[in-house]
């Protein structure tokens, strides 16, 4: 008879293995309890999950699409949360980068037909060119004065851009991503998925920049321009830097538009003008200028709950000008009670369920003596 | 071809950063791998442990055998029972609560008997069950036949074998962390070489452009001084803020520049940090190397570089930042790593973010912010605050610290310690520092020289007890006298 096969022996070894295992399942649940990227993992997969569902039948195709179109706003909100919420800076020029990047794509599919690779790199290629232009011109004043220098900016790329062709339209037959080419029917759904792709990649990014050493030096530029300029930090390098980042993003999302969408008429539509710009601002400080989350939260309030659900209730379907109407009471509701965002609510209220869970378990239990 | 010198010596400071962060990071590697391998030879042991374990817990006495069968279940067992008792218990404190309110004379003695019984029986059942485990356990202990010798001495041997089978293992990983070492040192060194290779191409092109142009090295100072002004004047418009002011900072002393309000002191240090471009005059200043600069040459953000640093008057600590991340901004251009690398976080970045923040955990120990480490600068007390500005200061290996008013709004103990403080830092960093204070107690007690200054011009220069004596000084501070 070996030790192990004792009946006493080998309860004791079962009782520690099970205490063991307990540990180990502990230490990993810890280790990604915190874990930053994983969270913006799974909103992707969930975003996928969505398209899938919609292929099925399971979701209307215009609630997707409804999703689709607000992803590509949260793409120019992730600009948008390094340049206000970490340097301070309020640009109302990125309904013209939108219109830059819309109109380049454009030329690239309808004109020249070079696919998305090259439409990409040229697109950012304008993007930096333009974001360091009028970076370096503008970013010589701060607050309300670069406001609307940069509105002014979007204003003359917009007539530009108009007198150039008013109407831009891709048809979906050109439309070949990394030289795949696609059915029509299938060419919203691999657009869908291209846009859940880069959005990962650039939410990824931005929460990189935001914790590493470039994030700290805009946080210092913001809190005070001249510590940080005693400690090193260049305050035209950090500006311009998170100037050009929001502009490349906002040329990305006209380029992600064009693909989706297809088709906007620049004197007719409202995506080249300033309610864009104000759209944007106003979506990134309901949500929280200082969080990722919170931006695309954000986002998705402004721009998706009236095209995802309130067009699907008739009422608002009969009246849809009430549609503004409630966004705006939303955004004052947001602002005047909950001035640090949605993400100041949702912490909030993570900390309040935290302690009625600890309530209801001194209800349930009572305290031991 | 003109490449601007600027640049290229951007460039050899670039190439400087990159290989100190290698030789630091070796440092650090070697650390980590004392750690892994007591780590690698802890499971080993735990491995070994778990083949011994059957044999021992076989010879475990009657008792001890007990305790782990027997005892160990049924308290787990209790401690649930317990635990469904409180819900009850609770349950029947409020029910009773709702009878009395409703009724003050109700019958509640049903709910008080249904509590007991409940205790009753579940001790009952605790009892059961470890009835019914000692049953298990007394037929097992029983049954056992085993000859406690041949397993104590199968036991011995096997301790023997696995002690020999350890000590084997310690040497293997010796020698495999040896290897590691080794070889990392190797691969540092290569990208030492590489970039000081670099750093020799930069420096030469210097060379080069420097023999072109006919630059020459500014005259060096006179041994003992580090920092010089020699006419420095700044006028805003028509009012002259400082006027033709001379002065030397000696290494290592600390300098004190004194005035009444609105004297221009601390226009003279936005002069030195170069805030303000002065009006005229020269500021020469010897760095690390030995090499005097004008540091008009330099912009305001790479003042730092050449080892000046200072705090401010308004304490300005970025308040929406833990006091860690407050020491990291410091440190902003002690990184190497471009945007790319930050984009992505690649090793590079993450290697110089250890190195930085074991320097930040040391630089918050010896200033005695180790317990507000992570807490968020806002709100913190402005004695506290005050300290966080000269941490962040000593974070950039500074050459010379500047300190404007670093006593104001600190209470009397508070400023002792200060001036206890600012003395030991001196010492501890090797460091000349530069202060302007209005708490004269400060001044002449931590002070070896003072310049005393008044409407942009100098008045007094020498030691305190001299700037005590002189005349103008006086006149400065309190008036001339009435009878004159």
């Amino acid at each position: 008879m070996t030790a192990k096969n004792d009946y006493l022996v080998k309860k004791m070894l079962a009782e520690q293995q099970k205490e063991q295992s307990a540990k180990r399942a502990l230490q990993i649940f810890d280790k990604f309890k915190h874990h930053p990227v994983l969270g913006y993992v799974i909103f992707a997969v969930v975003l996928v999950l969505l398209q899938v569902l919609a292929k099925e039948g399971m979701i209307s195709t215009s609630f997707i699409g409804a999703v689709g179109s607000t992803l590509i706003y949260c793409i120019v909100g992730l600009g948008f949360c390094l340049l206000l919420g970490y340097s301070a800076l309020a640009s109302l020029g990125t309904a013209g980068f939108i219109g830059i990047g819309a109109y380049i794509t454009y030329f690239c599919f309808a004109e020249y037909n070079v696919g998305v690779g090259v439409a990409f790199l040229l697109v950012i290629v304008v993007a930096v060119a333009v974001g360091v232009f009028v970076g370096f011109i503008s970013l010589r004043i701060e607050g309300i004065y670069l406001a609307i220098v940069t509105l002014g900016v979007a204003q003359i790329i917009k007539e530009v851009l108009s007198a150039l062709v008013d109407t831009i339209k891709i048809s979906a037959k050109d439309i070949t991503i990394f030289g795949m080419g696609f059915e029509i029917r299938e060419v919203k759904q691999a657009v869908f998925f291209l846009i859940v792709a880069i959005m990962l990649l650039l939410m990824w990014v931005t929460h990189n920049l935001i914790n590493s050493p470039t994030g700290r030096a805009m946080l210092a530029m913001k809190n005070s321009t001249s510590a940080a300029q005693a400690f090193g930090i260049s305050l035209m390098k950090y500006r311009l830097l998170a100037f050009v980042f929001s502009t490349i993003l906002a040329a990305l999302a006209g380029l992600l538009y064009m693909l989706y969408i297809r088709s906007e008429q620049n004197s007719a539509g409202t995506l080249f003008t300033l309610s864009t710009s104000l759209n944007i601002l106003g979506a990134v400080i309901i949500g929280g200028t200082k969080s990722i989350w919170g931006t695309i939260g954000g986002t998705f309030i402004i721009f998706g709950i009236d095209k995802m659900f309130l067009q699907d209730i008739k009422f608002f379907n009969d009246n849809p000008t009430l549609i503004t109407i409630v966004c705006g009471l939303l955004v004052i509701l947001v602002v005047m009670f909950f001035p640090g965002g949605l993400v100041q609510l949702v912490k909030g209220g993570i900390f309040k369920l935290k302690t009625l869970f600890v309530k209801w378990r001194v209800r349930r239990y009572g305290i031991e003596e | 071809m003109a490449l601007k010198s600027d640049f290229l010596i951007k460039g050899v400071d670039f190439c400087q950063m990159r290989s100190k962060v290698y030789v630091a990071y070796r440092d650090l590697v070697f650390q980590d791998n004392v750690l892994k391998k007591a780590n690698k030879a802890n499971k080993f042991r735990a491995k070994l442990d778990k083949t011994e374990q059957p044999l021992r817990l076989l010879l475990l006495t009657e008792d001890e055998t007990r305790a782990e069968v027997v005892d160990k279940p049924v308290e787990k067992y209790a401690k649930k029972l317990r635990m469904k008792y409180r819900v009850l218990r609770e349950d029947v404190k409020r029910k009773k609560a709702k009878a009395l309110k409703a009724d003050e004379n109700a019958d509640v003695t049903s709910l008080d008997a249904l509590l007991e019984t409940t205790l009753a029986e579940h001790e009952k059942l605790v009892e059961a069950k470890r009835a019914e485990l000692e049953a298990l356990f007394q037929e097992n202990w029983n049954n056992r036949a085993i000859n406690e010798e041949e397993i104590r001495s199968k036991l011995e041997a096997l301790v023997a074998g696995n002690a020999q089978f350890y000590d084997e293992n310690l040497v293997k990983l010796d020698q495999e962390f040896e290897k590691k070492n080794a070889n990392y040192s190797k691969i540092t060194d290569l990208r030492v070489k590489f970039w000081s290779k670099i750093e020799g191409v930069f420096a030469d092109l210097i060379a080069k452009q420097n023999a072109k142009t006919g630059k020459k090295d500014l005259e060096p100072l006179p041994e003992d001084v580090i920092l010089s002004a020699r006419d420095l004047s700044m006028h805003f418009g028509g009012l002259k803020a400082v006027e033709a002011l001379d002065f030397d900072v000696k290494k290592g002393e600390i300098f004190g520049l004194i005035g009444p309000n609105g004297a221009g002191k601390t226009t003279v240090f936005n002069c030195i940090t170069q805030f303000y471009k002065p009006t005229r005059g020269d500021l020469h200043f010897v760095t690390k190397e030995g090499k005097t600069i004008s540091l008009t040459d330099y912009k305001v953000h790479d003042v730092i570089l050449k080892g000046i640093a200072r705090t401010f008057q308004n304490v300005e600590v970025v308040k929406e930042v833990t006091v860690l991340e407050n020491m990291l901004i410091a440190a902003t251009r002690q990184y190497s790593s471009g945007l790319f690398t930050q984009m992505f976080h690649l090793p590079l970045l993450k290697k110089e973010e250890r190195i930085i923040r074991a320097k930040a955990d040391q630089v918050l120990q010896y200033m005695g912010l180790s317990l507000y480490r992570d807490r968020l600068a806002w709100g913190l007390p402005y004695g506290i605050l005050k300290r966080i500005e000269i941490a962040r200061v000593l974070m950039c290996n500074p050459q010379l610290i500047i300190l404007d008013e670093p006593a104001a709004g600190l209470n009397d103990t508070e400023t002792v310690e200060l001036a206890a403080l600012i003395r030991k830092i001196r010492d501890d960093f090797d460091c000349t520092v530069l202060l302007v204070e209005h708490d004269m107690g400060l001044v002449m007690d931590v002070c070896d020289h003072i310049c005393a200054i008044s409407f942009g011009r100098k008045l007094a220069y020498g030691t305190p007890e001299e700037v005590q004596a002189s005349k103008e000084v006086q006149e400065a501070y309190l008036g001339t006298g009435g009878n004159d």
